[in-house]
């Protein structure tokens, strides 16, 4: 893991001290609130509806047990107990009081952590594979990217005022854990024949109000000459991005309407003028690389027998393997997937006593490396087979040994109108009905891979457009109603889903979902997920089928 | 009928006007009746920049013999996230919070959404 050196400590230290002071005088009155809402917000503070939340990054959701423990302590301190993994792989407190938050910075500065560049119309947290450093198909590890670019773009002068906020997203593997062709600038990292490494670069791709899968502007770019690349992309959006109109000032609708082929013509030409002056130099490349040097990893067999023996004798810990643990690139690892989506519970909620059974976890058996997802999981990437059933008995007395990642009960959900200022309905309590009604763990493996992605408003928070089932909260005068999107995906086949029909109140919602899952189970031919038959289906049978229920 | 609601600067509390004060209890927030009331305290409220945040009027409906606020949202302010039912003002029970839980509206606040026209 990277660590921060005397002057990101300093920048860190110095920032909490202005933001003290920027709150004291927001209290004494010495500012307006239009004044001051620009600054909070530089700092992830944000005013909802009960409470002030405060957003926290996790950069490339990458963190240790110290900063584990510190949100944990955070949570119980100046929160309610707990605390809310995001879709950007950010942690939210929802229940700040102004006057804490000062404090707070302090305590995040003492972990290397804070609250910088999560708001605002800057380049955000960078999303890299939750995965990074220990699957065996990546080409590269992503996170030392994801690194340079934090460095890079953190409090970047030309770019803190962009048209709109940026994101970035970096995978290395085939299987893109990112939802990269979503992002404003996705890099998928390439080999080329000669060995060369590379980024295949995609931009404009985004959800929101207007929904695009990112068009690749450039095949291959070195991976040396990626910032001068990085820069011109943002010099084109700095320069032609609609400022005029927040609707229109995402970088996707700049690309959209100049077109793939205009947009890369003049990256190009900005590119050529920037020349490989600026590239960081492969020396710094190398420096950042140090950091994610492969772990200590122990010399084993493949087979654990300490690890057959137990699924052999316990079911619940074979269930869990099945659906929770995935292959590690070293002989006798695999890597965890700890679900933050018990059923009934609200998804990506961790309480503070979770996220110290984590950290404890990650220290013990995890070389200390614990990642969160873009779809509200934890991960420890590293654990030994010998311990896995060690982890797993730890973590279900914790609340946190739900064997359901990728099944339909592994639903993203943002806050909705629970906590959020700008959600137009629920999304949580639509998430843990549906959860409720497939808890049944046989129905939900023998219905396999289906993702349930549900947002409170158009602004896409819980990416229902990439949802092979998305779940769009609507206000119809005052009251919630819920329009259904089928076919997205936010992975390597990326795509928007479609609308199927007419919104449905709340209590509808479920038997919908049950009942697109009955039309899949009848239509599927073998080995086909629910996105699969929908593909090859069209939405028909399940139009159909949904409507004359509800109707 | 109307109320006036706001966020306290301090710690982001869903508040409501009460005589020129603020309380956190939407059961004791004063009511108005008269448009003229309702909006002189609405602009007594907006000078008191150093306590309360975009403070806006909200219309209200009956149920159970009692007032709430006829948009969901602002029942919700008013009663805390139905994901935990022991945070927020709900926590502390009682008929004025089952009123509004089982209140009906379908309207958003004009006081609100005068507020996003505003900015």
């Amino acid at each position: 893991m990277y660590q921060y050196d005397a002057i990101d400590k300093d920048v860190l230290a110095d920032r909490a001290a202005e933001f003290r002071e920027q709150v004291d005088r927001r209290l004494k009155g010495e500012i307006t609130e239009d004044q001051f809402k620009q600054l909070r917000l530089m700092n992830g503070l944000y005013l909802q509806l009960h409470a002030y939340m405060l957003r926290i990054a996790i950069p490339y959701g990458s963190l240790n047990s110290t900063q584990m423990r510190k949100l944990a302590e955070i949570g119980r301190t100046y929160d309610k107990g707990y605390g809310h993994f995001t879709t950007r792989t950010n942690l939210q407190f929802h229940w700040i009081k102004l006057k804490d938050a000062p404090e707070i910075l302090d305590h995040l500065a003492s972990v290397d952590m804070h609250a910088i560049q999560t708001s605002g119309n800057c380049i955000r947290n960078v999303t890299a594979d939750p995965y990074a450093g220990a699957t065996a198909d990546e080409l590269d590890d992503p996170r030392v990217w994801s690194e340079a670019i934090r460095q890079w773009s953190s409090l970047h002068p030309e770019f803190s005022f962009l048209p709109r906020k940026f994101k970035i997203a970096i995978t290395a593997s085939a299987k893109d854990r990112t939802a990269a062709k979503a992002h404003d600038i996705g890099l998928m990292i390439r080999r080329a024949r000669d060995g060369q490494l590379g980024f295949e670069v995609i931009v404009g791709g985004g959800m929101g109000r207007t929904p695009f899968i990112g068009p690749t502007v450039r095949e291959f770019l070195p991976a040396n000459r990626l910032f001068s690349y990085l820069e011109a992309i943002l010099r084109v959006y700095n320069r032609h991005g609609r400022r005029d109109n927040i609707y229109k000032a995402r970088i996707k609708i700049l690309v959209s309407a100049l077109g793939r082929e205009e947009f890369a013509r003049q990256v190009e030409e900005e590119w050529a003028k920037i020349g490989p002056a600026g590239d960081l130099p492969d020396t710094e490349i190398a420096r950042i690389r140090g950091a994610f040097a492969p772990k200590a990893f122990d010399v084993l067999v493949n087979r654990s027998e300490k690890y057959e023996a137990a699924l052999a004798t316990d079911p619940a810990f074979a269930r869990f393997a099945r659906n929770n643990l995935k292959p590690h690139k070293r002989a006798g690892y695999t890597i965890v997937e700890v679900s933050l989506k018990g059923i009934g519970d609200t998804p990506g909620d961790a309480t503070s006593e979770q996220m110290e059974v984590v950290a404890d976890l990650a220290e013990r058996y995890g070389q200390d490396d614990i990642r969160v997802t873009h779809e509200q999981n934890l991960v420890l990437p590293h654990v030994r087979l010998d311990d896995a059933h060690t982890v797993y008995l730890a973590l279900a007395k914790a609340g946190l040994g739900t064997p359901n990642i990728n099944l339909i009960t592994d639903i993203i959900a943002c806050p909705g109108l629970d906590y959020c200022a700008l959600a137009n309905a629920r999304a949580i309590p639509i998430a843990q009905d549906i959860a409720k009604r497939f808890a049944d763990q046989d129905r939900a493996e023998l219905i396999g891979e289906l993702k349930i992605k549900i947002s409170g408003c158009i602004n896409a928070c819980g990416h229902h457009h990439v949802g092979h089932v998305g779940i769009l909260g609507v206000d119809k005068k005052g009251e919630e109603f819920y329009q259904l999107t089928l076919g997205g995906s936010g992975a390597e086949d990326a795509s928007i889903g479609k609308i199927l029909g007419p919104a449905l109140p709340a209590d509808k919602v479920t038997d919908a979902i049950d009942t697109l899952v009955e039309v899949y189970l009848r239509e599927r031919h073998d080995g086909e997920r629910f996105l699969d038959t929908f593909r090859r289906t069209g939405d028909a049978p399940f139009k159909e089928a949904v409507y004359a229920d509800a109707h | 009928m109307r109320a006036l609601t706001g966020n306290r600067l301090t710690d982001g509390e869903a508040v409501f006007w009460k005589a020129g004060a603020w309380v956190e209890r939407f059961a004791d927030a004063e009511l108005f009746a008269a448009e003229d009331a309702a909006e002189t305290a609405e602009g007594h409220a907006k000078a008191q920049q150093t306590i309360v945040v975009d403070p806006y009027l909200i219309d209200l409906v009956e149920s159970e013999g009692l007032w709430a606020p006829v948009s969901y949202r602002e029942r919700l302010r008013a009663l805390g996230p139905t994901n935990h039912p022991m945070h927020g003002k709900q926590a502390e029970g009682g008929a004025a919070i089952e009123a509004l839980r089982h209140a009906h509206g379908a309207a958003r606040s004009t006081g609100r959404v005068n507020l996003i026209k505003r900015k």
